[in-house]
This record gives C-alpha cells, sequence and structure tokens, in this order.
C-alpha cells in the first residue's frame, strides 16, 4: 500500500492516479497528522511505502520521518520525500538518517513509481523477514537446537543421538518447531530462513 | 644683575631682599639731607664766629693803637720832663694838648717823688687822697722803672670806672715822680670802638674778676651766640674785651632747608609707601595672572580638542599640543606660518583658499568639516569651530579655532553607511529569494500535479496497447480534464506576480534637476569623502524641469557617481575630482547630464560588455548596475553612452526629455 501525505488536494489526487495508472494500490492523507492517527497501535508495515511532502502546513515532514523512526518502522517503511525548492539539504540530510529516497518537484512521474515499486517490494520483504524473526523468537532453546540440526537436513535419529535425547521427544520439538513457525514441511521451513 | 635676585628668589628672601637696599639708599639720602643744612647752618655759625674774631681783634688792635700812641706822648712828655726843659705853663699846655688828642682819657696829672700832685690837666690842682691802688701801683712802676696800668676801679663809689697809667719819671737814675693818665673806661669804649662794629655787638670791658668794667650796647644786649674774649695786654692791669654779637643763631634759613627736607622727605616716604602698595598691587595681579596661566596651560594640555590662533593675516599665533598631534607637525613648525599650511590636502587646496580668503574677509563660517593631512600623510576629517579672537580693548586680533578629531565618528558613519546598505542588499536578496521560492512552489504544484496526470493516462494507453485492450476514455478525462484546470492555474499565477511587479511601474513628474541633484548629494558626498574625492557639480540655475521618475534618476545618478568615485581610488589624490555636469540641449528639447571621472579609463573590450548582465569588474559587484541604470534611462527615452576622458578617466552621459509646461 502506498501512502501519500500532502496538504495538496491536487497533488495527492495526481499522484493517487498515477499511482493507479500503474496498478499500486494507494491511500491519500491530506496531513502529518491524519497519516499518523491512522498508523497509530499496532501497525506492522509489509509491502507499504509513503510518500511524504517536506512542507506541510500541521506538521514538517521530516519530523513525521522522525516520528516513525523512533517506533522503529523506518526499516520497513520504506519514506521517500517530496521536496519543494529550496528543501534539498533538509531531505538530503533526511536521506543520511535512514529516508528510501527524495524527489524534487517536479520531478519524473515514472521514475518516482518505479522507485515506490521497489519501496513496496523492499517493504514486503523486510515484513517477510520480521515475521520470521518473530516467531523464531518464539522457539525454546531446545526447540531452536532442533531447528538448526533439521535446517542442516539430520533425520530425527540423528538429531535425538546429538541431543541425548529420545526419538520422541525431537518429534515433539519438531511438531512444535513446525506449528510455532507456521510452515507444513522441513523444505518450506528451509525457504523460510534462507 | 640678574642672577642674585633670581637666587635670592629660590632662597626664599624675595622681600626682605628686595627691600633692603632701596630702604637703606633712602635712610642715607634722608641723613644726608638732614646734615647738609646743619652742616651750613654750622658753616654759618663759623664764619660769623670768625668774623666776629677778627673784628674783635681788630677792636682790640684799635685800642692797643691808641693807647700805645698815649703812652708814646706821655713818654715823649716825661723825656722832657726828665730834662727839665718845660715850665709849668708849657707843662700844663702840654697836658691839656693830650686831653685834647685822646678824649678817652678823663686827666693827666704829674707828681712828684713824694707822690704830691704837682701839675695836672685840669685847671685847677686838686688831688685827691691817693687810693692804695694809686700808691700800690705808682710804687710797682717806680720800682719796676717801667710803665703800669692799675687796676680799673671807681675813685668813689657811684663814680664812673676808671684806669690809670703810671709811667715813672727819671731823671738821670733819679726818681723824679710820675705821669699819671687816668682813662674812663666808657670812654675807651665809646670813643675806639668804631660805630659799625657797636651797632653790631654789645662790647664788654672785664676785670680779672669776670667784673663789667665798661659795657657799651648800642644796639641792644648780645645773644651770647657769638662771642668772643680778648685780653687786652696791659702791663699791671687785667682786662679783657668781650664782644659778644646781637645776632642770634640762623633760624630761618636752616628751618626752611629743614622743613623743606621733612616735607620732601616725607612726600618721598609717601611716594615710596604708594609705590610698594602698587608694586605689591602688581605682584598679586601678576601671581594671580600665572596662576591663571599655568591653569590655562594645563587646561590646553589636557585638551583632546585641538586650538588653533591666527591673527588677522591669518598667520598661525598659537597652536596646542592636541593640534600638533592631530597634525602631527611640532609646534615651532607651525607657529608663525602663513598659508597654504603644511597639513592642507594638495587636492582640497582650492577650498581652503577660498575659506582663508573667507577669513581675510572677516566672514568665516563657524563650522566647517574638512579635511587635514598629517605629517605621515594620513588622511584625518576634522571639524573646526571658528570664533573671533578680541583683545582688552574689544579690537578684533584673529580667529581662534578649535579643531576636533572626527575619524572616528567618522568611521563609525561609513561602518553604518555600509552595515545598513549591506543589510538593505541582504533585504533585497531575501526578498528575492523568498519571492522566487513563493513563485516556484506556487508554480510547482500545478506543474507537477499536470505531469503526473499526464503520465498516468500515458501509462493506462500504454498498458492498454500492450494488453490490446480499448483505452477507456471515460478513465482518462477526468485526469485531463484535472491537468488542463492545473495548466490555467499555473498561468493565473504567472499573471498575479505580473501584476504584482506592475505595480512599482515607475511614475513621470516634472521635476527640477538640481532639486534631484540636492537631494542625493549628502549620498554622494559621504562616499566621495571615503575615497577623499571632490565632488564638483555645475547645473545651470534656468535648467527646464525635465520628466522623469525622481526616484529612477536617483538611483542612476548614484550607481553613475559611485562607479566614478570607484573608479578612482588608484589615482592620485590631486586628480581625484568628480564632475557632475548639466546643460539645455535646446535642439533636441532635452537636458543632457554628464558624469565625469578622471579615473583609470575603460579598456575597449571591456566597454563592449559594460552593459551585458552579470558583467561586474568589482569583486562583489552584481553586474546589474549598468543594466539597471541602461534600462531606467531607455524608460525616459533616451539613451545611456559613454565616451573616454580626454583628460583621462570616463564620461558616462545620458539625456532626459524637457516637460513640455516647463519654463524655458
Amino acid at each position: 500500500m502506498l501512502h501519500i501525505v500532502d496538504d495538496e488536494e491536487v497533488v495527492r489526487d495526481s499522484l493517487s492516479w498515477l499511482a493507479a495508472s500503474r496498478a499500486i494500490a494507494a491511500r491519500a492523507y491530506g496531513g502529518a497528522q491524519e497519516f499518523l492517527s491512522a498508523i497509530e497501535g499496532q501497525f506492522a508495515p509489509q509491502g507499504d511505502c509513503v510518500l511524504l511532502d517536506v512542507r506541510m502546513p500541521d506538521m514538517n515532514g521530516v519530523a513525521v520521518f522522525d516520528l516513525l523512526a523512533e517506533r522503529g518502522l523506518t526499516l520497513r517503511l520504506p519514506v521517500i520525500f517530496l521536496t519543494g525548492h529550496g528543501d534539498v539539504p533538509m531531505a538530503v540530510d533526511a536521506l543520511k538518517r535512514g529516508a528510501f529516497d527524495f524527489f524534487e518537484k517536479p520531478f519524473n512521474d515514472n521514475a518516482l513509481m518505479d522507485r515506490v515499486q521497489q519501496g513496496l517490494a523492499g517493504s514486503r520483504q523486510a515484513g517477510a523477514m520480521a515475521l520470521v524473526h518473530a516467531r523464531l523468537a518464539t522457539l525454546s532453546v531446545r526447540e531452536r537446537e532442533v531447528l538448526d540440526l533439521i535446517l542442516a537436513g539430520k533425520m530425527n535419529k540423528v538429531v535425538a543421538d546429538k541431543l541425548g535425547i529420545s526419538m520422541r521427544t525431537v518429534e515433539v520439538h519438531r511438531a512444535n518447531v513446525f506449528d510455532k513457525m507456521q510452515v507444513k514441511t522441513a523444505v518450506e521451513l528451509a525457504g523460510l530462513l534462507k | 644683575m640678574n642672577t642674585l635676585p633670581l637666587l635670592l628668589r629660590r632662597l626664599q628672601f624675595p622681600g626682605l631682599w628686595r627691600w633692603l637696599m632701596p630702604g637703606m639708599l633712602v635712610l642715607f639720602f634722608l641723613a644726608i639731607l638732614l646734615w647738609l643744612p646743619w652742616q651750613a647752618r654750622q658753616m654759618e655759625s663759623n664764619e660769623r664766629q670768625e668774623k666776629l674774631i677778627a673784628d674783635t681783634l681788630w677792636v682790640e688792635q684799635t685800642i692797643r693803637f691808641q693807647l700805645t700812641r698815649n703812652e708814646e706822648s706821655l713818654r715823649t712828655l716825661g723825656r722832657d720832663i726828665g730834662n727839665d726843659n718845660l715850665s709849668t705853663e708849657q707843662m700844663h699846655q702840654r697836658l691839656e694838648q693830650l686831653l685834647n688828642n685822646g678824649r678817652e682819657l678823663a686827666r693827666v696829672i704829674r707828681v712828684d717823688a713824694l707822690g704830691e700832685a704837682i701839675a695836672s690837666s685840669d685847671p685847677e690842682l686838686h688831688l685827691l687822697a691817693p687810693t692804695p691802688q694809686f700808691l700800690a701801683t705808682a710804687a710797682r712802676a717806680r720800682i719796676s722803672g717801667n710803665p703800669q696800668y692799675s687796676q680799673p676801679a671807681a675813685p668813689k663809689p657811684g663814680a664812673a670806672m676808671t684806669m690809670d697809667y703810671h709811667l715813672p719819671l727819671y731823671r738821670g737814675k733819679t726818681y723824679i715822680g710820675s705821669l699819671v693818665a687816668t682813662y674812663r673806661i666808657d670812654k675807651l669804649l665809646d670813643e675806639m670802638v668804631p660805630w659799625w662794629f657797636a651797632q653790631d655787638n654789645q662790647i664788654t670791658l672785664l676785670d680779672r674778676d669776670d667784673k663789667v668794667l665798661a659795657r657799651r650796647a648800642a644796639a641792644g644786649p648780645g645773644h651770647g651766640v657769638y662771642t668772643h674774649k680778648r685780653a687786652l695786654d696791659l702791663r699791671g692791669a687785667s682786662v679783657t674785651l668781650v664782644t659778644d654779637s646781637i645776632k642770634s643763631e640762623p633760624h630761618l634759613l636752616p628751618n626752611l632747608l629743614v622743613g623743606s627736607v621733612i616735607a620732601l622727605s616725607l612726600g618721598l616716604l609717601w611716594s615710596l609707601i604708594a609705590l610698594w602698595r602698587d608694586i605689591s598691587r602688581r605682584l598679586a595681579t601678576e601671581g594671580a595672572l600665572r596662576q591663571q596661566m599655568s591653569f590655562r596651560t594645563a587646561m590646553e594640555n589636557s585638551l583632546v580638542t585641538g586650538l588653533r590662533a591666527r591673527d588677522l593675516e591669518g598667520r598661525v599665533t598659537y597652536v596646542n599640543p592636541a593640534f600638533c598631534q592631530i597634525v602631527g607637525y611640532p609646534p615651532e613648525e607651525l607657529v608663525g606660518k602663513l598659508p597654504p599650511m603644511p597639513y592642507w590636502v594638495p587636492e582640497a587646496m582650492d577650498e581652503y583658499q577660498q575659506r582663508f580668503a573667507g577669513v581675510l574677509a572677516g566672514t568665516i563660517t563657524p563650522q566647517v568639516e574638512t579635511v587635514f593631512q598629517r605629517s605621515d600623510g594620513a588622511l584625518i576629517p576634522v571639524l573646526i569651530f571658528e570664533a573671533p579672537l578680541v583683545d582688552s580693548d574689544g579690537k578684533q586680533t584673529g580667529w581662534m579655532g578649535s579643531i576636533l578629531d572626527i575619524s572616528d565618528r567618522k568611521r563609525v558613519e561609513e561602518l553604518n553607511r555600509q552595515q545598513q546598505e549591506k543589510l538593505q542588499s541582504n533585504a533585497r536578496l531575501a526578498t528575492m529569494g523568498e519571492i522566487s521560492s513563493i513563485l516556484a512552489h506556487e508554480l510547482n504544484q500545478p506543474l507537477a500535479a499536470i505531469s503526473s496526470y499526464t503520465t498516468g493516462a500515458l501509462n493506462l494507453i500504454e498498458r492498454a496497447a500492450v494488453n490490446n485492450e480499448a483505452i477507456d476514455c471515460s478513465t482518462l478525462k477526468p485526469a485531463l480534464e484535472q491537468a488542463s484546470a492545473q495548466a490555467r492555474r499555473a498561468g493565473q499565477i504567472i499573471r498575479s506576480v505580473h501584476q504584482f511587479v506592475k505595480k512599482r511601474a515607475p511614475e513621470r513628474q516634472e521635476v527640477a534637476l538640481q532639486d534631484l541633484v540636492e537631494g542625493i548629494r549628502a549620498l554622494i558626498e559621504l562616499q566621495a569623502r571615503k575615497y577623499h574625492v571632490v565632488l564638483q557639480t555645475s547645473i545651470p540655475l534656468d535648467l527646464p524641469k525635465v520628466r522623469a521618475d525622481s526616484m529612477m534618476i536617483e538611483q542612476v545618478l548614484l550607481n553613475l557617481t559611485r562607479n566614478a568615485i570607484e573608479a578612482m581610488q588608484d589615482v592620485a589624490p590631486g586628480r581625484r575630482i568628480l564632475r557632475l555636469l548639466a546643460h539645455f540641449d535646446a535642439a533636441q528639447s532635452q537636458v543632457a547630464v554628464a558624469v565625469i571621472d578622471q579615473g583609470c579609463g575603460m579598456a575597449p573590450e571591456l566597454a563592449e560588455r559594460l552593459f551585458s548582465p552579470f558583467f561586474s569588474t568589482k569583486a562583489e559587484g552584481m553586474g546589474m548596475g549598468l543594466n539597471i541604470c541602461r534600462t531606467a534611462i531607455e524608460f525616459h527615452g533616451g539613451t545611456l553612452c559613454h565616451d573616454a576622458n580626454p583628460q583621462g578617466g570616463t564620461i558616462f552621459k545620458f539625456a532626459l526629455p524637457v516637460a513640455r509646461s516647463g519654463p524655458l
């Protein structure tokens, strides 16, 4: 989902139209506050990207970015700044602090959309990675050891020998790992943790 | 001569020593004055005394002579008697003759050896009983064999004093009696003292007991001042002649003298005291004056304001240390100097001369701002205040000027001006930046929107072409409509900016070039002074009014003069003259204006690019000045052109149309 944050209705409208022309789902916000209240609470960005206008009447775009960074969202939520004349240094500064990109108005619309798509893809991936890591975090130490050995392609028996536990226990752990990682097969698990 | 009083003054005895010498001299003088009349009186008195003595001697001599003559006669008679060749008759005759010759003689008698009178000068021979004194004298004469005088005595109480002369007579060795001549003492004086002597003196005869025998006081009693005693040398008798002048001591003359001396001395003393008081008053005044002088000197030395006094010819008569410090010359190089002064700046010589001519004519501007050149060549802006210098009689003797070094003030002014300029230009730039930023933002929005809409539309068309689908016009239409609307919006923005700029369109009014130049003269001079450039303007008074926007023309003139001033910063100070000329061109009905500098001039390749924008020879220049000037002049229907100045430098010229209703 592309989040367009701009106080100018014309810009919001035209950018939404542009995104639609590239088959990108987009949602427009009239200001910083509107956007921030929309993503409040449990917001796990995955496949999201933000087009943020630097100059807005209620809040500076960079300040919005800082708030997102504080919440640790910027890793998974690429932010592309849209700057007007003279805002370039500000945008460069934001870029150094982790913004995805910035475009100076007037911009090449399709180049912007290409970048948006890259951002969306990156976000999707980062979101997935975050999910896997979240699932890994739920594993117990023994389950983690079992997982590592499974990924190494060891049979249950070998795992039991290595860990000095019974075959039966290994199977329970294995089932738990598959369950917690939300996979059905070892191949699927390996693909997830590739 | 001078060292002694100086030394004494240093020894702190000024009063004592200053007065000791004249005081002593005055006392000495007074003493002499008093002594001289006394001495004169003394001399006079001595003279009188001497005269008296001489006269007395003369009188004594006279008496002696007369007595001696009588003695001679008696001796002759005595010899005749001794020779016994005289009859009684003859005898008597001779005696009478004696009395006739000497009227001082009372009588003459002849006594025999027994003391009996035998002949007498008196008609009858009557002999009184001889007194013991008579006998004693006779005995003394007889024993000694020499004639003797008796001590004068009165024969009877109450009778006149007489004195006898006994001449012993001898025949052979035998005593035969005596001749006795009796003198009347008073007759002695009456007969023998001359009248002229008696007139002036009281003459007295005294016996040996100082008893008065006889006195002649024809002119009154003597005063006892001038007296003389002389013993009459009479054998056997002691008689003293005493003369006493009736003249008293000299009074009038000495008194007059002494009086005048005292009066003179008093006058002298009075005048001395008056002199002393005058001198002490003078000394007090002098002391006060000296104190005032030192006070004044200290004041002058402590001043930071330079002081300079000039006489009516303009010759410097006094400078204080502050002035010397300002101009960097010692006082001895300034005092007594006539203009041109060493601290005059070469290029402003005319200005000084003009002002100096004003000083000579007696018209002086009380406050003048000008520039002095210090001895090291540095230029110092100064403020001069002049006031007439008037002596104690109210006559003007010159001018006193106080000179204020205003370099600091000038520096601050210059700094302020520069800062103001910078601020203004910054503000201008800021405004420009802001306007362009706003403009960019305002235009960016519609442009970006248009771009997005059209790109989106193109994307859709492309996709349809790729997928071989029919294009859905209903989806494209709103986007294109939006794009069109945004294009209109952009147009509107540009129109509004144009309108905003248009609001400041120049206003052409009828203005006098003179007023215009006067209005900015201060600004031009401020810059000119910074580079020590002299501004000369020559604008005819009868110049017709021009039709122009005064603000624009002011800008043009400021720009051109500033360029001219800056062009001259590397030439010699004497050549730094900026001229602003104007004249009426009747043929073209224009007022032509020229700004002429004597600067470094312009290279031809530079002249070509002169009016191109963003071209500047100045490090800080924006390259817009002349471009704007040319636009402004062209707006007024004229041209801005430039020429090389034949005397070096550049001439910028432009013309302005004359107002139609303006006076010609």
